[in-house]
């Protein structure tokens, strides 16, 4: 009521009164993914080539080290055709993580995390935003890293939507990972330790580069609980079709791991865990 | 009064420590600086390296399969040497260009440059802490592979001495790179576009005497390929190439390298206004 009092004069002075939210702050949620996708394009030989060269060059090492060997195709296919879809999920999850563990904790580290938490976005908007800068830069890596091998291995397309699917599922869920470690963390050192220790050993290690079927017996039984797995062999059925795990149990692992995730992710925002003093 | 004057009096100004023609003590003084920031950050410059290594070599042994490359040897015993060289280049390159380039950046820089140190005692001091830091990560992951790999040793001494001329190398680079880097995007753009290509097509992971002759000869250029032969052979006693022409290479980049950073920091290029 007081700012229909007060507004002739504002808008006298070129002043509009505050704009009005409804039941969700577009503009916001625009805003603040924007500023999130533009934070990595800012430097994008870092953050698009930098990851895209990393995964040519494993590729390029595989296939020397293989040579021409002939050695045994992997589940039916070349070991070429079999890496490909490995790499790229690989790269598209390491790099979901890094994008939304580095804002939150830059932004934590340099005090302007308030810039964020201030403005008239609810848990829900944040986690959304910030999220969403993650996925789109996975996608946009993944994109990347397959158009370069594209160039050099003859990729096929068997399932696309499941293609699609796991590859989402799978930048969202490290996005998510990268958003909760980004809070918890108090400073670089706990997410330097993050990436190192659980990140890059869990990305390497889910069947990126072998089928599991090579793992020992125990290690095999492991792996169908571990949700990174799920996530490469789904991606890389929607290229070659063959997975080694189910891809009915895949689709709803990664789903409610998704769903779990987003619940803490919320959680941390709407309580201001580490966020607010 | 009188006492407290006569106190004052008899207390003579600190006179110049009087150094020789090495400022011995300066010297010293920026390798344990750079030591202890090493040491300071061990879960990130050792155990991160350590844990990666492992990582790699299950990889590499789980997709590759069981024999090696090279008959006599396995996969793994192949592996070893590579991996360890491949954190001991980026050990070396990231102690060293991180530590120049962030006091560049920060502005302390100033407190090395105002110092009575020369030229060669900087440069000379910070290459061998980042090289010395890199032998200590190397050291570790190689302890930690001997619980899972039997490791031959067959000629220690030049493992040693390969090992330390590859640090040498790429602690001079990561030196030369800070001068010139103006942005930390330089540094890691030097990191991927450089360190990572050069170090990995160097045989790390394959055996570059299985490829086709035609295009072997990139792989004999590369300088790390030559770091790797004689630190392999140390483990192996299995070398492609002639040892005496590895030796000369490095011992060329050494002082190559060596001599541009000299020139570049005693020009103060980048380093002063």
């Amino acid at each position: 009521m007081n700012s229909q009092i007060v507004s002739p004069n504002r808008a006298a002075a070129g002043h509009r009164g505050p704009r009005l939210v409804g039941a969700v702050n577009w503009l916001g949620l625009w805003t603040l993914y924007l500023k999130e996708v533009r934070r990595f394009l800012n430097v994008f030989t870092q953050t698009l080539v930098a990851p895209m060269v990393t995964t040519l060059l494993f590729l390029a090492i595989f296939a020397l080290a293989l040579g021409g060997a002939g050695r045994a195709a992997v589940a039916g296919v070349p070991y070429i055709l079999f890496l490909a879809p490995g790499l790229i999920m690989m790269t598209l999850m390491q790099n979901s993580f890094a994008n939304t563990s580095s804002s939150i904790v830059i932004a934590k580290v340099q005090g302007n995390i308030v810039d964020v938490l201030m403005p008239p976005l609810s848990a829900s908007e944040l986690t959304l935003g910030v999220a969403g800068g993650g996925v789109t830069r996975g996608l946009l890596v993944g994109l990347a890293a397959a158009s370069a091998m594209a160039l050099f291995v003859p990729l096929r397309t068997h399932a696309p939507f499941a293609m699609a699917y796991f590859a989402i599922n799978g930048a969202l869920m490290l996005s998510l990972l990268g958003l909760i470690g980004g809070i918890w963390a108090e400073k670089f050192d706990h997410m330097a330790a993050i990436t190192n220790f659980v990140i890059t050993p869990f990305s390497f290690l889910s069947g990126t580069f072998y089928s599991i079927e090579r793992l020992p017996e125990a290690w095999r039984f492991v792996a169908h609980f571990n949700p990174f797995f799920y996530l490469i062999d789904g991606f890389r059925y929607g290229f070659i079709g063959h997975a080694d795990g189910s891809l009915q149990i895949g689709a709803f692992v990664v789903l409610g791991v998704n769903a779990a995730l987003w619940a803490i992710a919320h959680r941390m925002f709407a309580t201001g865990y580490r966020l607010k003093a | 009064m009188s006492a407290a004057g006569d106190s004052r009096i008899a207390v003579a100004p600190p006179r110049p420590r009087r150094f020789g023609a090495v400022n011995g003590r300066a010297m010293w003084s920026l390798y344990r600086r750079e030591q202890m920031r090493f040491l300071r950050y061990a879960g990130e410059s050792i155990a991160g390296p350590a844990i990666s290594s492992r990582v790699f070599l299950a990889v590499f042994h789980l997709a590759l399969g069981g024999e090696g490359p090279v008959p006599g040897v396995t996969m793994a015993q192949f592996l070893v040497p590579g991996v360890i060289m491949f954190s001991l280049a980026h050990s070396a390159f990231e102690s060293a260009a991180v530590a120049l380039f962030h006091d560049k950046i920060e502005g302390i820089i100033g407190d090395i440059l105002g110092a009575p140190v020369t030229p060669l005692e900087v440069i000379a001091a910070l290459t061998l802490a980042a090289a010395s830091n890199a032998l200590v990560t190397a050291a570790v992951i190689l302890a930690l592979m001997s619980f899972f790999v039997d490791i031959g040793f067959h000629a220690p001494a030049l493992i040693l001495v390969f090992a330390l001329a590859a640090a040498l190398v790429f602690a001079l680079l990561g030196l030369i790179v800070a001068i010139c880097a103006e942005r930390w995007d330089h540094y890691s753009a030097a990191e991927t576009f450089v360190v990572f290509p050069v170090t990995v097509l160097s045989g790390a992971f394959f055996a570059v005497s299985s490829l086709p002759p035609a295009v072997q000869w990139p792989f004999l250029a590369n300088p790390v390929f030559h770091a790797l032969e004689g630190f392999r052979y140390g483990f192996t006693g299995y070398a492609q190439a002639s040892l005496w022409v590895a030796a000369g290479v490095l011992a060329a980049l050494i002082l190559a390298l060596g001599a541009t950073a000299l020139g570049l920091y005693a020009r103060g290029y980048k380093l002063k206004p």
